[in-house]
């Protein structure tokens, strides 16, 4: 369970985040949907803790990760916006890395690589070096690298930006086993499909704001359009002109 | 988990890459193969210019008029030849260093007590021919005296009264000290490997990680930034080690090369002495690798961290520089500063004397104090929200 109550992230000249608060709660899949630049990867790294928020809190199954990092974490699987590997390593090695590094080891960690590789279709190139691979094949090595702790809170930034079809297929198969097993999955696009077809819950963000929430249909009632793509231009541009309406005034 | 677990899980990664790294291998493996090479083979020449006296070829006109003076030069290992017509312009044009001239009264002179005359033709402005003429000189003086000895004896005089005053040179300088002047380069080498070893594995570790994108999802680990900045640096500590103790070991196999003591210097150093100038050094290459992680902490990329870390290298030439040119004794505040203090041991070694244990523990104990404090450093670095997304 991610929770995030009024957070506001200032930094020098630009408010980035304002007042955002939502839940990710456990065996569901919470999308975080947003235009480039609504703040989706700031509100991400608030809740990881790396980005400490001007204003208001976060909770990881009920721990601050400002106030203890190392125990938060160990409840964090995250995806982040940055997800470069090891280039002269296998990935294997890269794995096995992050791995020993949340206190695992030994042969229970070679079997979760061996299960998260043939999740993730990843099997036959687990002992080769990184460096050929192609960005779908990394971003499966990323992925298998963030949740190799077998965390109960999954944070994936933009996964399947670059993607081609087929990775995009085994990575939807991949999260809907995450939440099959109980997860907190919270996931964050700027592609409306992504979050229909995944998502239990949307949050639609715009301009550092959290502009609605709800499911797809809730969604889609509540501005009276027909698809979620209607409906997110619809949000997202109400904030646009009561914000052009805030300067005029 | 332990922590020391966690930090070993960072060092084994941290050299693996490393050792798969081909620059980073580079600069472990080539520098301490070039230096000490190059210095050789300057010495070497070096050496074989000074000690090699080459055969001087002198040619004398009318030497029939002088025989023993002949077999004197022949004996200072001068070979004398025929003179041409023209001594004049034999020593113009350069084709003999000089020409020596036996005047027609030189054997009458000589048995009637006189003065006897030689003219030795030589051209001062040809500095080539200055080391030969020299020698040229020296050996008529010494045969002029000689004669002027016998003399003297002859008459029932002692030589001394026409030395009035004699001149005895007391040379204090040993074999071993004079040997120093070339052994000088092996502290500055080693020197400069502690500070190159490291480097490359130090900015690939840091700005390596943060150009590659994979800095954020460490930091996301829950393994804390001063562990992981532990880790980071016994690896780069062990790249520095490394390359210190291959690049003593060239240096001391390319000086056992070089014919020092036909130089009539006992230059080369001992085991002992090794393990000394390796027992002063490597106490710096954790205060070396823990400089560069943290510089290179504040740069983008590698490359802009390999730009820092080489103007870093010069930190062991400057006090180096500024003691040969302001020679002192190092005093106790001297001592004790890093890398200053550790080049003050290390020509210590060099000269022959040996260093007291306070000094080594002075310089030893204030780089690994320097080295803590940088490593908190980088770890305070690493939490910074400017450093982990700085652009």
């Amino acid at each position: 369970m991610i929770e995030a109550s009024e957070l506001h992230k200032r930094f020098v000249e630009v408010t980035a985040v304002e007042c955002v608060s939502f839940s990710a709660p456990d065996a569901a899949i919470t999308g975080l949907l947003g235009p480039n630049g609504a703040g989706k990867t700031t509100v991400l790294r608030m809740v990881s803790g790396l980005v400490a928020p001007s204003r208001g809190s976060v909770a990881i199954d009920g721990v601050d990760p400002r106030k203890d990092p190392a125990r938060a974490r160990a409840k964090l699987g995250i995806l982040p916006d940055a997800r470069g590997l090891y280039a002269r390593l296998t990935a294997r090695e890269n794995v096995r890395y992050f791995g020993e590094l949340c206190g695992l080891g030994g042969r229970a960690l070679e079997r979760r690589i061996d299960e998260l590789f043939e999740l993730l279709e990843l099997g036959p190139l687990a002992d080769r070096s990184v460096a050929g691979f192609s960005q779908g094949e990394r971003m499966k090595v990323a992925i298998a690298r963030a949740v190799v702790h077998d965390p109960e809170n999954v944070i994936l930034d933009e996964p399947t930006n670059g993607l081609d079809v087929l990775s995009i297929r085994s990575l939807r198969s991949f999260i809907r086993e995450l939440k099959a097993r109980g997860r907190a999955v919270l996931f964050s696009s700027h592609a409306m499909q992504e979050v229909a077809a995944l998502c239990d819950g949307i949050v639609v963000m715009s301009a550092g704001r959290v502009v609605a929430c709800g499911t797809t249909d809730e969604l889609r009632e509540r501005t009276g359009k027909a698809s979620l793509e209607e409906a997110f231009i619809e949000l997202t541009s109400t904030v646009r002109e009561s914000e052009l309406d805030g300067v005029s005034e | 988990m332990s922590r020391a677990r966690l930090v070993l899980v960072v060092l084994k990664k941290e050299l693996r890459d490393g050792m798969r790294d081909r620059r980073a291998l580079f600069s472990l493996l080539v520098f301490p193969l070039v230096g000490p090479t190059l210095v050789s083979l300057m010495l070497a020449t070096l050496v074989e210019r000074a000690t090699a006296e080459p055969p001087i070829r002198l040619p004398v006109a009318h030497a029939e008029r002088a025989p023993a003076l002949i077999r004197h030069l022949v004996n200072e290992g001068i070979t004398v030849v025929d003179a041409p017509a023209d001594p004049i312009a034999e020593v113009r044009s350069g084709r003999a260093d000089a020409v020596l001239i036996v005047e027609s009264n030189y054997a009458e002179a000589l048995r009637l007590g006189r003065s006897a005359d030689v003219e030795l033709v030589l051209d001062d402005a040809r500095e080539d021919a200055r080391p030969a003429v020299r020698r040229v000189q020296r050996a008529l003086q010494v045969y002029g005296q000689t004669v002027g000895a016998l003399r003297l004896m002859a008459r029932g005089v002692s030589p001394n009264l026409a030395q009035a005053v004699a001149v005895h040179e007391v040379d204090l300088s040993t074999p071993q000290s004079r040997g120093a002047v070339f052994l000088n380069f092996v502290p500055l080498f080693v020197l400069m490997a502690a500070f190159i070893g490291g480097m490359h594995l130090a900015s690939d570790v840091t700005a390596g990680e943060r150009e590659r994108g994979s800095f954020e999802p460490l930091l996301l680990t829950p393994v804390s930034r001063r562990d992981l900045v532990v880790g980071k640096w016994f690896a780069a500590t062990a790249f520095a080690a490394t390359t210190v103790v291959v690049t003593l070991a060239c240096t001391a196999l390319a000086l056992s090369r070089v014919p020092l003591h036909r130089f009539g210097m006992a230059a080369s150093l001992s085991p002992r002495d090794l393990l000394l100038v390796l027992a002063t050094v490597l106490p710096l290459t954790p205060l070396a690798a823990a400089v560069e992680l943290l510089v290179a902490s504040f740069a983008r990329t590698v490359k802009e961290a390999q730009i820092y870390l080489s103007l870093l290298t010069f930190a062991p030439m400057l006090p180096a520089l500024y003691l040969s040119l302001q020679p002192m004794k190092p005093g106790p505040a001297m001592a004790a500063l890093p890398v200053v203090g550790q080049q003050a041991i290390l020509a210590a070694i060099v000269r022959g004397e040996a260093p007291t244990p306070l000094a080594f523990f002075a310089a030893g104990g204030s780089a690994m104090v320097l080295a803590c404090v940088a490593v908190l450093a980088t770890a305070a670095l690493f939490r910074s929200e400017r450093i982990v997304y700085g652009r």
